[in-house]
């Protein structure tokens, strides 16, 4: 007779020479244990996966007694720990409908066992096999999420609701199940399949024992709906039949309703319809066109600014919008940064992102309030490359620069500001209108120009990205003394 | 007119977009609730018809009606086709139903433009509000956003949708000025900058309420104006970097009945839109910036090769690349190497060296990434094959050219 895991000591029997008996994943990791914990080499077991099969071994020797000589039951050494991700493995490649699937399975935590961890490598022969095992169950799995399909039975037949049918290669059954109890709520459901049959009867499973097959045999006028939807949705332009077939194997198409119909549209799609998208059937319907003058089918749009519209650099191309300056039509001080950055361009507003929260803490600290100051850039689109997912800030060039800087004239022209304060060098070469001067000149000196003054600080992001706590600190120091020179030049302008 | 016939007209309608996905939404179960649908994350294709393009959702449009002009679109207010629309409870019914009879994962819904752009999202919403406070429908969404409407009408949308889509249609702006006049490329990206914002709120607080968890996509027709790969690839890369797509679709445009003559009359190989998609691919997933595949002096991916070969025939000088030693970035930037073999290169490298052999088990196509790599067992013959006759030997047999012999002979 046949050793059972669980009814007699696998590494008894399997050292007595008894093929074991496993039904299930369950059963053969429970003897498995064991005889890795007597370190039984997998050649010397024998496995077996069927009742059927089990009687071919009737009759061979059985002694458990003498058996529990050959090995010493005080023998047994620790079971090393398995690892999520192997017992996964294990677990799914278990579902793969091979004959020698237990042995397999054993030969590999054996080798794991013995400190050889290459086994999980699908560049290891053991491996590749064990990957491909597991990656037909994975396939079987999804291929009955996707092609199965439930026929809607009459209401007085009650329970269950839907019933489908499928042929399986792999014993994928519970797991897939488990997905239409996700999918189908309460709903009452019966999957069929030559071996197995699970009712969901809205809340618990059943499993309602093999061969029950009605699916097959019933109409369902849903199922004319769905022929019409799936004749429609094809684009006879594309026809690509090989396509087609390659992702879904042969065997599901039988079983499909869409199966039938493929070789007609196929055959319709080649012999001409393919010249244009449209479906025959709605080609030859009478059609008709709308009859609404073209201005009147113009949205309502805010009329773009002739900002938006600007195309004097390249940079409006990869940014979303403009961001022009804001504050105060009349403001005596203006400040200038070099260009919005990834939030300003999303709201269109300066100075929201992080360096706007900079330049919000550096304006308390100098006494100022942000809603008496005209707040604008040098360059009014986002300049940027991409970097990973992000998009990385890119100093304006100078012809970027003096292209912009017609906008912030016009700034300039209508605010006429007392101060400017321009926020790191690009505000201050287009303040300045040169591309000659350097921070490190002005900055912490007002400058005269065009009869105002001009006091140069740090851009904020700038700051930000300053590494050290001091050093940040200072660096902020230096933009609050600017902010404060800007009153006070103010100030003096008034007394005059 | 009954419903067979309006699915009939507007699932028609709606075949020229390719978004076509159900994945990316948070995984949700209806096990013990009331209502129906689950979502695993991943998406399941349920079927695939004659052009292979698989069926996940119920993809159809509210109405076909359109007071847009659009040059490329068959439901075009000069276009003279059958209209139709559907009601609220016809797009509920239809979606429950097949999604009972496991047809689909959920719904892809779309619609012409009617009245106004705010009416016609409103109505979009309102199906989706439908879907899941009625029915608890728990199954995907994606509901394509009408750009001009009322944000209030989007922020309302991504409550209800798992995806929201803006589609930017045409790659640059003078190509929809000219065949899309009532679009504008401006309002376009000012819809996917405030989805953008709201998908970021929703990131930096949690408990904010729920916004389009599966992200947003768009979709570029290839082939309808003059444009070139370069100029695609790059507003593709524009568009993920700027709005944090998670998909941007490529359709190659197919001719569409008495098509206007400001669009070509036959559609562009669809090798093109392959390549595209799998140049996007290396954009998204394996860290190339689109100036890596295409100059920006502009021009096409090659059609023979695919553009990973292409860039590495380019790039000579990084191989042959040694396996037991190199980068799993560039490891995956050999021909032939994918992602996952990357990964499991740089594992078993832990282990032992890598050699040969391991490259076969690991079905690595062996033609193609032998002249590009170096392992403990094998290192190729220096300067054995010059780039040119390496693309030679390693070009795909042509597929698909004929794919439309008679509208090329015309
Ligand atoms: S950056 Fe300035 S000059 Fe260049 S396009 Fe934008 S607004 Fe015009």
């Amino acid at each position: 007779m046949a050793g059972t895991a669980g009814s007699i000591n696998a590494a008894v029997a399997a050292s007595a020479g008894q093929p074991l008996l496993v039904a299930g994943f369950a059963e053969w990791r429970e003897a498995a244990r064991e005889l890795l914990a007597f370190d039984i080499a997998p050649h010397a077991v024998k496995w077996i996966g069927q009742r059927d099969e089990a009687d071919l071994f009737a009759g061979a020797p059985a002694d458990p007694h003498e058996a529990a000589h050959a090995i010493d039951l005080r023998q047994a050494r620790p079971v090393m720990h398995l690892p999520r991700k192997l017992m996964d493995m294990l677990q799914s490649a278990a579902c793969c409908r091979v004959p020698d699937r237990w042995a397999f399975l054993y030969r590999v935590v054996w080798r794991w066992q013995h400190g050889d961890q290459v086994v999980l490598s699908p560049a290891d022969e053991d491996g590749a096999r064990l990957h491909a095992m597991v990656k037909a169950v994975h396939r079987e799995e999804h291929d009955m999420h996707a092609y199965i399909r439930f026929r809607e039975r009459p209401e007085a037949a009650g329970a269950p609701r839907f019933v489908a049918w499928f042929e399986p290669a792999h014993d994928v059954l519970p797991q897939v199940a488990q997905h239409f109890v996700s999918r189908m709520g309460r709903i009452s459901w019966m999957i069929a399949t030559p071996d197995a049959s699970v009712l969901w009867d809205g809340e618990t499973l059943h499993n309602t024992g093999p061969l029950v097959s009605s699916a097959a045999d019933l109409d369902d006028a849903g199922e004319a709906l769905w022929l019409t939807y799936y004749r429609s949705i094809f684009n006879p332009a594309r026809l690509n039949a090989g396509l087609m077939r390659s992702h879904i194997p042969s065997r599901f198409w039988k079983h499909l309703p869409e199966g039938s119909v493929v070789p007609q549209m196929v055959s319709q799609a080649a012999a001409g319809a393919r010249r244009t998208g449209q479906a025959e059937a709605v080609g030859q319907r009478r059609g008709t066109t709308i009859p609404i003058a073209a201005d009147k089918a113009q949205p309502q749009r805010q009329a773009p600014s002739t900002l938006d519209e600007c195309r004097r650099c390249e940079l409006w191309q990869h940014a979303t919008q403009a961001v022009g300056g804001a504050g105060p039509a009349h403001a005596r001080i203006m400040l200038v940064g070099e260009q919005p950055g990834d939030q300003e361009d999303l709201a269109g507003e300066p100075f929201v992102g992080p360096a706007g929260q900079l330049l919000d803490q550096v304006l308390r600290d100098a006494g100022l309030d942000r809603r008496t100051i005209y707040l604008t850039n040098a360059v009014k689109h986002f300049k940027w490359e991409p970097r990973g997912k992000r998009r990385l800030h890119k100093t304006p060039a100078q012809r970027e620069i003096e292209a912009c800087s017609y906008w912030l004239d016009q700034e300039l022209a209508q605010v006429k500001p007392d101060v400017i304060v321009a926020l790191g060098s690009t505000a201050l070469k287009s303040v300045l209108g040169t591309g000659n001067v350097t921070l490190k000149d002005t900055i912490g000196k007002p400058i005269r120009h065009d009869g105002r003054w001009v006091i140069t600080v740090y851009h904020p992001s700038f700051v930000l990205r300053v590494p050290d706590e001091a050093s940040k600190q200072q660096a902020m120091a230096v933009m609050v003394d600017g902010l404060r020179q800007a009153q006070q030049l103010l100030q003096m302008k008034s007394e005059n | 007119m009954d419903l067979t016939d309006k699915l009939e007209i507007l699932a028609d309608a709606a075949k020229y977009d390719a978004s076509c996905a159900s994945s990316g939404a948070p995984k949700r179960s209806s096990e013990g609730k009331d209502g129906i649908g689950a979502t695993s994350g991943m998406g399941i294709c349920h079927s695939y018809t004659p052009d292979g393009r698989c069926v996940s959702l119920l993809k159809i449009l509210l109405t076909n009606f359109c007071i847009y002009d659009c040059q490329y679109c068959v439901n075009r207010r000069t276009s003279n086709v059958p209209r139709a629309r559907f009601s609220v409870d016809e797009v509920v019914k239809l979606t429950v139903d097949f999604y009972l009879r496991n047809y689909i994962d959920g719904l892809f819904l779309s619609s012409g433009i009617i009245r106004s752009a705010d009416y016609t999202m409103e109505q979009l919403v309102h199906i989706a509000r439908q879907l899941r406070e009625v029915h608890n429908f728990r199954g995907y969404i994606h509901l394509k956003t009408i750009p001009d409407a009322d944000p209030a009408l989007i922020a309302a949308a991504g409550k209800y949708a798992d995806r929201l889509s803006v589609n930017i249609e045409l790659p640059t702006q003078a190509s929809v000025e000219k065949l899309a006049p009532e679009k504008s490329v401006h309002t376009i990206k000012l819809a996917m900058g405030s989805i953008r914002r709201r998908l970021d709120e929703k990131a930096e607080e949690p408990r904010s309420p729920k916004f389009a968890p599966a992200g947003q996509s768009t979709q570029m027709i290839v082939g309808a104006d003059a444009s070139d790969d370069q100029t695609i690839l790059s507003t593709a890369e524009t568009l993920y970097t700027s709005y944090k797509l998670k998909r941007v679709y490529y359709s190659a445009f197919s001719p569409i009945p008495q098509s206007p003559g400001s669009v070509p009359l036959a559609p562009p190989p669809m090798l093109r839109e392959h390549r595209l998609y799998q140049a996007d691919f290396l954009l998204r997933s394996y860290g190339f910036v689109a100036s890596e595949l295409l100059p920006a002096s502009g021009g096409n991916l090659a059609l023979d090769i695919d553009p990973k070969l292409a860039w590495a025939l380019a790039n000579r000088e990084h191989f042959p690349l040694d396996l037991n030693l190199a980068d799993a970035s560039m490891i995956a930037r050999v021909p032939g190497i994918g992602l996952r073999n990357a990964k499991r290169i740089v594992e078993l490298r832990r282990l032992r060296r890598i050699r040969y052999a391991d490259l076969v088990r690991l079905r690595c196509s062996m033609k193609k990434i032998a002249p590009f790599i170096v392992t403990a067992d094998y290192s190729p013959v220096r300067g054995a094959a010059s780039s040119e006759v390496l693309r030679r030997s390693l070009a795909e047999a042509p597929q698909q050219m004929n794919l439309w012999p008679e509208l090329r002979a015309a």
